[in-house]
């Protein structure tokens, strides 16, 4: 068996040239394939490529045929039309154990830009349905993918790697709105500025139910840009204070140069609005509120410090996850590999196995042909004492060849018994 | 019948709360299985003890002393407690409700255990103005929890601590509206069970000259005006604050746990008369023919 991991990734390779060796389209993917099966016709392959990373995993049942890096690099290279020597000192390549580990790695997230992020999983699922679909999977690809989704199921489920929010916009929305309000289909958003953190913030309320979107800009167009994008309305700049009050999430980015809002200012917008509960999200640098407006009576004020501070805690909450995953890998990659191993040497198994129940089953044949007395059920235990000694005398072989799987294919043992028992013949 | 006592279930949700405790500091998954099956098992003990006195006594619980008055407002709050964990693994509602049971059951200790022999008069309007009482003050109890949880979410959210603490509590908005429902719930539970009480007095006389030199009687008169005030204003009032709404549940909640077992343990210790406590022994009557 050889298996083959040729990649570059956000992490050894700048973007600029991801982007050119990427496969970006169906078509592109198809013909990549095709160009694949062409040059390497014996083996499985699988194509896998995201924003952050190009890869190609390519293997063969047989150790007869090898390839090699420079072969897999000069496929991207003739195949995207890049001169060889602008990428090849960019690109990684793993083989056999190690190949499994870096796959296992990348599906676990452990590579990924944001760590425990969960699109990885899919977008290797869609890579590896993508190659079913193009024939470019065999039963080792079956074989390792289907392991790989395993062991990504594993770390979700035993480590907290996917635990805790990370981005500024899904914290806010995630951790610290739906910690104050249990639903948003009656609340109002204002949205001050129109900065893009803004826009990511209301994608979040949205996927939680609000309708109700107000936007006020110093510069009317953007405010109706942003309004009309987000089935909102927009509202002119002077009527910001009667806005304050209606609001109940607010999110600011305007980008002035001192805050625009102080506590006095907040309080007599909200006059009307006793007993109603303001969610502030100043994500301006500098601030667009004063930090004294989070001291008012029902006003919960974050600005994007307090918002990364607590986004750092999950990154390093997640962080010290990563020992245990690593530990989970480790060992679905040993059972991986010996099950590999275990197939290697399961042709010669079998064969000998084959060998030796027809020698038994010819022989007891001619005895029964010589011994026609011997009545159904003396014949029938007769054969089951037959079968049980020859089980009991390949028990230690096959058993050795068993043990010696675990470290790697044991092709001394294997070519031992071919060599012993024939069996090439 | 078992040999079930109160220390059985006192240790298992003693058990069930240094759990939940543990929970604040590490997220074992396990932990919580393992709060609710203590729980569970001491809520069982909990059940047979209060079935076992209730079928020595010829009385049901709500009626036959002090002590099983309160087991029974514990046993409520349990159950309750363990339906919620059940239905929602990360809600951290134990660190509240596991002290009040413990203190419900440890008063228990300290207030008469001694059934009442008979009860033949007006059986069923002494078990209603005792299940209506029962009900008010577990609504109450609710509320306390529920505020107590409020104020504690009002605390981390301004201090914006929503760190991975192993434990969350439901938004502040849904806190707040189950804080106002339980209090609007209690005070008609609480004015029924008021009004059978007041009622048996005058079908009684020999009752209601107790009753209005009973402490736990007068007390209990006074928290049920104070809920009814609490009542009108949030009926009545200006929307209000949900912290204020929260402070306001929690000093009445607290008050009544303080007065319901203080009065009873008063009565207790200085043997004044009472229709429910010691006193009510004394006031036992012949059996109806």
């Amino acid at each position: 068996m050889n298996l083959l991991a040729l990649y570059c990734t956000h992490q050894t390779t700048p973007l600029a040239i991801r982007e050119r060796l990427a496969f970006a389209s169906r078509e592109q993917l198809a013909k990549a394939y095709a160009e694949l099966r062409r040059r390497c016709p014996e083996s499985e392959a699988v194509i896998l490529s995201t924003c952050n990373r190009v890869e190609l995993y390519l293997a063969q049942p047989g150790d007869d045929t090898e390839y090699t890096r420079q072969q897999l690099a000069q496929f991207l290279s003739e195949f995207h039309a890049v001169p060889l020597d602008e990428f090849v000192g960019e690109l990684r390549a793993d083989s056999g154990s190690e190949a499994v580990r870096h796959l296992f790695e990348v599906i676990s997230s452990l590579d990924s830009m944001v760590l425990g992020e969960p699109q990885i999983v899919n977008q290797v699922k869609e890579a590896y349905r993508a190659a079913e679909e193009h024939g470019a999977c065999g039963p080792l690809v079956h074989s390792l993918f289907q392991g790989a989704i395993h062991v990504s199921g594993r770390v979700r489920t035993e480590t907290k790697l996917s635990e805790g929010r990370v981005s500024i916009a899904s914290v806010a929305v995630g951790d610290f709105a739906k910690s104050i309000f249990d639903h948003f289909e009656d609340k109002l958003v204002l949205i001050i500025g129109a900065g893009e953190m803004a826009e990511e913030t209301l994608r979040y309320l949205k996927d939680e139910g609000v309708r109700e979107i107000v936007v006020i800009n110093r510069n009317p167009e953007r405010a109706e840009r942003l309004a009309r994008e987000w089935n909102g309305r927009a509202e002119p700049w002077a009527d910001l204070d009667h806005w304050l009050g209606q609001a109940d999430v607010i999110v600011s980015t305007t980008g002035a140069e001192r805050p625009i809002i102080d506590a006095a200012r907040f309080r007599k917008a909200r006059a009307a609005a006793v007993g109603r509960t303001a969610f502030i999200l100043d994500l301006g640098a500098p601030r667009d509120f004063e930090p004294a407006v989070g001291n008012l009576e029902d006003v919960f004020l974050y600005d994007i410090d307090s918002l990364r501070r607590t986004c750092d805690e999950h990154r390093h909450a997640r962080s010290r996850e990563i020992e245990t995953a690593r530990k989970i890998i480790a060992e679905e990659q040993s059972e991986f590999m010996a099950e590999f191993h275990r197939r290697a040497s399961g042709d010669v198994v079998s064969r000998l196995m084959q060998d030796w129940h027809g020698v038994s089953k010819s022989e007891l044949d001619r005895l029964f042909a010589k011994q026609p007395h011997l009545t159904a059920q003396d014949r029938e235990a007769i054969e089951r004492t037959v079968e049980r000694i020859v089980n009991k005398l390949l028990h230690p072989p096959l058993e050795t060849l068993k043990h010696e799987s675990r470290d790697g294919a044991p092709h001394g043992l294997i070519d031992a018994l071919k060599r012993l028992f024939r069996l090439d013949g | 019948m078992p040999n079930v006592n109160l220390s059985c279930f006192l240790l298992s949700y003693l058990v069930a709360f240094g759990l939940d405790v543990a929970r604040l500091r590490s997220k074992l998954a396990w932990s919580r299985w393992v709060a609710i099956l203590f729980g569970g098992a001491g809520l069982l003990a909990h059940t047979l003890y209060l079935l076992l006195r209730s079928s020595q006594s010829q009385l049901p619980p709500l009626l036959s002393s002090a002590h099983d008055w309160l087991l029974v407002l514990a046993w409520l709050a349990v159950l309750t407690h363990l339906f919620v964990s059940l239905l929602d693994a990360t809600i951290a509602s134990g660190l509240v409700v596991w002290p009040i049971v413990l203190a419900l059951v440890g008063a228990s200790y300290l207030v008469t255990s001694s059934q009442s022999q008979v009860l033949d008069f007006h059986r069923g309007w002494k078990m209603l103005h005792a299940a209506m009482l029962v009900l008010g003050t577990a609504t109450i109890l609710l509320g306390l929890v529920l505020s107590l949880l409020y104020l504690w979410q009002h605390r981390r959210l301004k201090g914006g601590q929503m760190r991975n603490s192993g434990l969350t509590l439901p938004s502040l908005e849904r806190l707040e509206r189950f804080n106002r429902w339980s209090i609007l719930v209690s005070v008609p539970f609480l004015t029924f069970g008021v009004a059978t009480g007041v009622l048996l007095s005058f079908l009684n006389d020999d009752d209601a000259r107790l009753a209005w030199a009973d402490p736990v009687v007068l007390g209990g008169s006074v928290m049920w005006l104070l809920m009814c005030g609490l009542f009108a204003w949030l009926l009545t009032g200006q929307r209000t604050p949900g912290r204020q709404v929260a402070w306001l549940t929690a000093w009445s909640g607290g008050f009544l746990l303080f007065m319901m077992v203080g009065l009873q343990v008063l009565t207790e210790v200085t043997r004044m008369p009472s229709l429910h406590g010691t006193g009510a022994k004394q006031q036992v009557r012949p059996m109806a023919k």
